[in-house]
This record gives structure tokens, sequence and C-alpha cells, in this order.
């Protein structure tokens, strides 16, 4: 397929999930912030402002309701789902040729109710809670039709390469902002908000035993192979995508760095005890991510989209 | 569709403040409103936000309230006059509750103390009964008790703790003080719509939390969980704790799944479970597993059929021999029921002296024992100021509330007490307080209300800040339980700036690290410079 096409569609899956994303997340801060402090101690610190610092914004630490308006409907901020979904429409209509008309209908669709404000009532102080509902709704209709109705061919292939590298590099992001190294949080204390952010929780009771404090959570977040938004699931699906999408996938660098990592992250979560620091562990796997982000694109894409993302 | 407009009869009102002509019921206490009409210092941004909203705001959040509760499945069944039951959207007034952080603590301080004496009773009576012959409660009100159970004498489970989750219905009178009016330590429910509402009210009316700090509840299936484990006899793993339903026909079961679903572990029901050799096993696809610690949402009457009724279908055979052998345990014990009996409820106060020679710190509502002749004749003469419930009851059923009641009604229960003085209690009227309450017209109204705070008690008594807040229906109505078509609120309690009371601080108030090293770290702005690169004549949006 064109190196142009596949690149399209490796970052309409990394524009679909980070608006699911955003999404997940900006629901559960929205919630926790409306509240107190709870009577059992946070083991992490992840509000508003951490979600603003994930996207990169730290300068300024707006109010809570603000932050979250920005990263909802703000078409001005390149992190706010309405930009996210914005981007994926601009390349969905790239690739319609390649793409279902159902599925981009149905992302075509999402954008424009995001547009001007969004809905009716959206203005409300709820407005960024029934936003959130709206794209988490509607990005899980467009990777449900996708699903549906695409070839599983190497077009699939790249649009899910996309989306997962995303949604790992969001559980990155989120751990180490919420868990930044040497802190004085304790590890015993709860860390609910994390796994509401990505919609995890009934997962995680459903997996771990241990309460959800902050050790045990942020190690589901990494390692927890059957729960497919973790770190570890969402690389082992990545090798599966890059072998079938790849002609030769024994000899090229993407397919081995991921096959590398996907056996590392295994490693790590038998040899490291209950306990263990993880931040470097985070850091280490994001790094690897970004260079396995400039493989493909090397690799698959000509070239051609390096330039953008460098630096 | 739903209309956004509102029907015309509420437009006539719309433009009228919701509670501006709110006028506060004397002699009752309102507890958001002085009694000249003015608010309480504490309520003044929640008044002025609910003046913002208006009526025609409240209609339109209670029709998007009653969509989500319908989608979501949070129904609560109510039965007509005809006997035929259908589901309804469980009834949450969008009106919050407000307790301050002072007076909380001083709910749970005597909350927790009376939970422990409670619990200290429920081990006395089944062990050396030395509150009975120290002769303050006399062994036959004991064993008259239709939830003594005789088959757990002697049983004494890990931790001695028999009430693990407790419910105590508090009322507050015109004076201000708290009373306990209820003592609930059989299966109490009602936490799953605390912590629902909660969310509910989060997402609907988001404004009303705007000046507030208000504590959260969501951490209660995790107290619950922590509890259960505590308790249970497991030495090598992980303990294996199980929800048991006596199935989905059950009005609690929403509860019941809810339960089971926010502390992740099995709910089963009596066909899941098997006794073999004293020890409980649940079937599982990989044959049977043992489970440690059972919270069970059935009475003692259903759940063993060789100890209590034999008739029984959803009893497990052979639970009390497993119980007894000490291979697992229950939440609540068996015979607990004991202690929240409304004849012993007079006791309540005594017992905290007798077992943690404390004095106590929530009093009881004046209670009259029918069983002694001389007071069943004061209170016969008395029928029509008293309220009047039958001991071994629960939910609001039989009570009669003297002054509402009309002649035909007090002259039957005048009959009935008669025959069987021992199975009814009268107690004085109690003017509950009243708080704001949206009508259907959206318009504010004072409503009676009582409060359940749901404890935990594993290695320590817990208590979630809050707890349901049931509120009478009608106007001037004293009965608030839901089954008889009362309605609920979220109550809030407050932060007051006292950190005693809870670690760390607020979350958002944190300042977020940066991530300095992160190499794509902009690149959203890069990808669309990039996108213009490709596409210099960007089309204008929502062009095809």
């Amino acid at each position: 397929m064109l190196a142009r096409i596949a690149h399209e569609l490796y970052w309409l899956g990394r524009n679909l999930a980070r608006a699911e994303f955003t999404a997940r997340a900006v629901e559960a801060v929205f919630q926790a912030e409306l509240q107190g402090t709870s009577e059992a101690k946070p083991g992490v610190s992840f509000g508003s402002g951490g979600l603003l610092a994930m996207f990169g914004d730290v300068d300024e630490s707006p109010r809570s309701s603000q932050a979250l308006g920005q990263l909802t409907l703000d078409a001005e901020r390149p992190g706010s789902m309405l930009a996210s979904i914005e981007r994926a429409r601009e390349g969905a209509r790239t690739v319609r040729d390649v793409i279902s008309a159902e599925m981009w209908e149905a992302i075509n669709t999402t954008a424009l109710g995001l547009r001007g404000g969004g809905q009716p009532g959206w203005t409300a102080p709820a407005g960024p809670y029934l936003a959130s509902q709206y794209v988490k709704e509607r990005t899980a209709l467009i990777w449900g039709v996708a699903n549906r109705s695409m070839l599983r061919d190497e077009a699939k292939c790249f649009l899910d390469a996309g989306g997962l590298i995303e949604i790992s590099d969001m559980v990155l992001r989120m751990l180490r902002v919420a868990m930044p190294p040497g802190d004085s949080a304790p590890a015993d204390g709860h860390a609910l908000i994390l796994l509401q952010a990505v919609g995890g929780f009934h997962a995680y009771l459903r997996a771990v035993t241990a309460p959800p404090n902050a050790h045990p959570v942020a190690r589901f977040l990494l390692f927890e192979r059957a729960y497919p938004d973790s770190v570890a699931a969402c690389v082992d699906s990545l090798n599966e995508v890059f072998t079938t999408a790849d002609a030769g996938p024994r000899n090229f660098k993407p397919v081995l760095r991921v096959s590398r990592l996907a056996a590392d992250l295994d490693f790590q979560r038998r040899a490291l005890p209950d306990g263990a620091e993880l931040t470097d562990i985070c850091e280490q796997t994001q790094q690897e991510l970004a260079r396995i982000d400039q493989d493909v694109a090397e690799r698959y894409f000509a070239g051609a989209a390096a330039a953008g993302l460098r630096r | 569709m739903i209309s956004r407009a509102p029907p015309p009869a509420i437009d006539a009102r719309a433009d009228q403040p919701a509670a501006g002509d709110y006028h506060p019921q004397a002699p009752f206490l309102d507890e958001l409103f002085e009694s000249d009409g003015t608010p309480r210092p504490t309520a003044v941004p929640l008044v002025e936000q609910l003046r913002r909203l208006g009526p025609a705001g409240l209609i339109e959040a209670g029709r998007r309230r009653d969509a989500i509760f319908m989608q979501q499945g949070i129904t609560f069944e109510t039965s007509s006059v005809g006997g035929a039951s259908h589901e309804r959207p469980f009834p949450l007034d969008l009106v919050p509750r407000v307790l301050s952080g002072q007076e909380w603590r001083d709910i749970k301080r005597g909350l927790a103390q009376r939970i422990r004496a409670l619990n200290h009773f429920v081990d006395d009576v089944y062990h050396a009964r030395e509150i009975v012959r120290e002769g303050l409660v006399p062994w036959r009100l004991v064993v008259s008790c239709s939830h003594f159970a005789r088959a757990v004498h002697g049983i004494r489970p890990p931790g001695g703790v028999y009430t693990h989750v407790a419910g105590c219905d508090l009322v507050r009178h015109s004076d201000g003080t708290w009373k306990v009016i209820e003592d609930n330590v059989r299966i109490p429910s009602g936490i799953s719509y605390v912590l629902e509402n909660r969310a509910a009210m989060a997402r609907l009316v988001p404004e009303l939390f705007a000046s507030y700090r208000v504590r959260p509840v969501d951490h209660y299936p995790q107290l619950l969980l922590r509890a259960l484990r505590s308790v249970a006899p497991s030495a090598e793993s992980e303990a294996t704790v199980v929800v048991w339903t006596p199935g989905p026909a059950n009005p609690a079961y929403f509860e019941h799944a809810f339960l089971a679903r926010q502390m992740g572990v099995e709910l089963v029901e009596a066909s899941d479970l098997v006794v073999r050799d004293d020890v409980l096993y649940m079937r599982t696809t990989r044959g049977l597993e043992r489970a440690h610690a059972v919270y069970r949402r059935l009475d003692d009457d259903f759940v063993d059929p060789l100890e209590f009724r034999p008739d029984s279908l959803l009893g497990v055979p052979g639970l009390v021999r497993a119980y007894r052998a000490g291979s697992v345990a229950v939440a609540n014990a068996f015979g607990t029921g004991v202690a929240d009996d409304k004849a012993i409820y007079c006791v309540v106060p005594d017992m905290i002296r007798f077992y943690l020679g404390e004095e106590p710190i929530l009093e009881n509502v004046k209670t009259y024992l029918l069983s002694d002749p001389e007071v069943l004749e004061h209170v016969l003469e008395r029928l029509d100021q008293l309220v009047v419930k039958p001991t071994g009851e629960s939910g609001g059923r039989g009570v009669m509330i003297g002054p509402h009641a009309h002649e035909g009604e007090i002259e039957r229960m005048r009959q009935v007490i008669s025959t069987h003085p021992e199975r009814w209690i009268a107690q004085d009227v109690v003017r509950l307080s009243t708080v704001p309450t949206v009508g259907a017209d959206g318009v504010l109204a004072p409503r009676h209300v009582d409060l359940r705070p749901f404890a935990v008690f594993g290695e320590r008594i817990d208590i979630v800040p809050g707890g349901l807040t049931r509120v009478a229906l009608d106007d001037g109505s004293l009965i608030v339980n839901s089954s008889r078509g009362g309605v609920s609120k979220d109550t809030w309690v407050l932060e007051d700036g006292d950190t005693a009371d809870r670690a760390g601080p607020p979350i958002a108030d944190t300042q977020p690290p940066a991530l300095p090293d992160l190499r794509y770290g902009a690149w959203s702005g890069q990808q669309q410079q990039q996108q213009q690169r490709q596409q210099p004549q960007r089309r204008p949006p929502g062009s095809p």
C-alpha cells in the first residue's frame, strides 16, 4: 500500500485513541475534583493540573473547570478532544478510499457534533462531562465499525498500530505524572483515579486481589497482559500487528524493537519484586516507544513523516 | 426525544426563583434555612445556585436524572394498589443535604460507640450472658426476639466481630440534637444508592458543588472488602470473598450486584455454594473453590435449612456447621438480629454504659416497652400521640403514627397491642427536621428527612461520610422508607479545614511535575503543521 496512506492511517489511529483517552481521563478528573479529599490517603496526585501536564501544558495552572474545558472543546489547544477528532477527520478524509463509507461517516459525524461548542446543554458546568461521554461513545462506535467492516489487511494493521502506540504512550505519561520519582506520596495510598481515568477500574478489581493502591495499580497498568489498555498488552498487540503487516518481520528494526520490548516487559513483570520503584521502567519504555515510532516512520512511511516528528 | 421546553403549567412559574418563597415549617428545624426564611450561613452559596437554576432548571435536570437512572438500571420496584409492581427510576432529590464537618464527627463517634456496644451485646447473648445476670436485660426479652438464634450459641467468629455492616437510622430533633431511631445490624441496605446518588449529582448539577468541598463516599466497597478479608479465616493466601444474594427477584438485587462488582468479587446464589466436610466451596468452571468470607444478603431464617427454616430453598445445607467449625466468616454473623430488635433498642444506652463504661453520645428516642402492664396502660391511653412499631419488623412495615391515624386505626391497634403487648413498642413522636425538596412543579418545599449512615466493622470501625438521607414524599408525612414511596437525597459532609480527620493534601492542590525528556511531547502541533504542508489549501470545516 502507499506509504502516505499507511502514514495517514497510523495517525488516524493515534488521534482517535488520544481523543478516547482524553475523554475518559477528563470524565474521571471531573468527578473526582467536584468532591473533597477521601478519608483514605491518596497515593498518587492526578487532577486537572496533572492532565494538562500530560499534554505538555504546565506553565499555567488554571482552575479545574477551565482546564477541563481546554481539554474538551477548545479548538486552539492541540490536546483537546475536539482538536484530536478534527485531526482524525482530516486524516480520514485523505484515506476515504481505504476506509469504509460507514467509518468515514462515523468519524465525520463525531467531528460535526463537537464543533461550535458541541451539543446544546454542554455549556452547563457539566459540559466537560457531557462532551467526554459523547466522545467516549463515538470513539467506541468508530472502533467498532472499523473492526466489523475493515478488511484485516495492512491498512487495518497501521490503524491499529497507531491506536496501540498512542494508548501505551498515554498510560505511561499518566503514570509518570501521577507518580513522579522520589515522590513522597505513600505507595499504599489509593490510586482509584488512575484506574477511572483509563476506564479500567472494573478490570482491575477482577484481575488483582490487592486494594487499588498506587503500586499494584501501576503494576497493573504496566504489566497486566490480560487488560487491553495496559502497556504490556498494547506492546504485545503491536508486535502481532507489525508481524502481520511486514513482509519480512524478522529483518527490520521496528518489529524487532517491539518484540524485544514485549519480552522485556514480561521479564520485568516477573523479575521485579512487589513494591519496586517503577518510574525508571516507565521512562525507559516510553523512550523505547518513541524510538519505535521513529523506526516505523522510517521503515514504512518512506521517511516522509520522520521530519515532522523530530524535535 | 425529550422536549426541552417545560410544559405550559410549569412555564407559568418558571420565572420565579426556586427558593424564593420557601417557608420552613415551624416547629420543625429546617437544615438549610433559619426559621425566618433566610438561608443558614453554610447554605448561602447552595441556595444562591438553586435560585439561579430556578424551577425550570431543576425540572430539566430531573428529567435527565430519570433518563440516566433508567438507562443505568438504577430502579426501584414499587407496587401499586392493584398489586402489580413496576419499575421506576430510583427517586433522588436534587437538593443535597449538608452536614458540617463538626456535626459529622460527633455523629461518627456516637455511631462507632453504639456499634461497638451492640457487638459486645451479641457476643454476650450467645456466651456468658453477663448483661442478663447483671439484671439490665431480662432473659425473657432476649429469647422473645424473633431473630434470636439458638443455633449459634457459643460460636465466636474471627476477631469477635458480629456486626460487620451496620446502618443506624438517625433523626434530627427540632432542638438540633441527633437521635437514633432504629438500629439495623442484620442486612441494612441503601449504600449503593449513596454512591450512585453522588455520581448522579456530580453529573446533573455540578454547579451546586462549586463553593463546597464535599467528602467523597466512593471508597465504601474497598472498606467493606478490607473488613471482610480481615475477618476471613485464611492463613495461606488472599481470602476469597463472595456476596450472597437470594437472587435477581430480590428488591435489593441491584445493590447486591453493585457491591460485588465494585469489590470485584463473585455474586453467588445458593445453588453456587456447597458445604463439604464443614468447608464452604463455590462451584466454578475449574471445580470447587473455597470461599472464606460470605457477605450474605438474606435473613438468618433462610440461610441453612438444616438449622433454621427447613423449607428454605434459598439456603445452603451445612453452612452453619461450617461457620461453627470456623472455616468461613459470615457477615453479618448469624444471630445478630437479636441486637436490632426494637425491644432491645430501649436498652442500648444502658448497654453502652455497661460494656464500654462510657456515656452514650447519641441519644435514643423516648421508648415504651409494652410488656410492663403499667406502661401498657399509660400507652394505650395516649395512642393518638405516639408512634407504635412492631418489634421484629423493618422497612416501616406495621408502623402506626398516632397523630396521623384515624379513630378506627387507633382502635384496631389498641386491640392488637392488648393481645400481644410484647410484640410492640411505642415511641414519642419525633419532630424530624426538614430539608427543602424539589416538588413536581420545580418549587422547593420542606420535607421531613432521616439519615442512615453506613458503618463497616473489621479491624476497626469505618463510617463513610454522610449516608443515605431519606425524605418523606408527602407534605407533613413522617414515613421515609423508600419501599413506602420515599425519596432520597445526596448527603454532603463538608471538610471544615480540620485535617485531623483526613490524610494528605487535596489531590487538585499538588503541582504536577513536568516531563522534560519527552521526545515527542508536542507531536500534535507538529503533526498539524506537517498536514498543512501536505495540504496547503485547507478546506473550510464542514465541507465534504
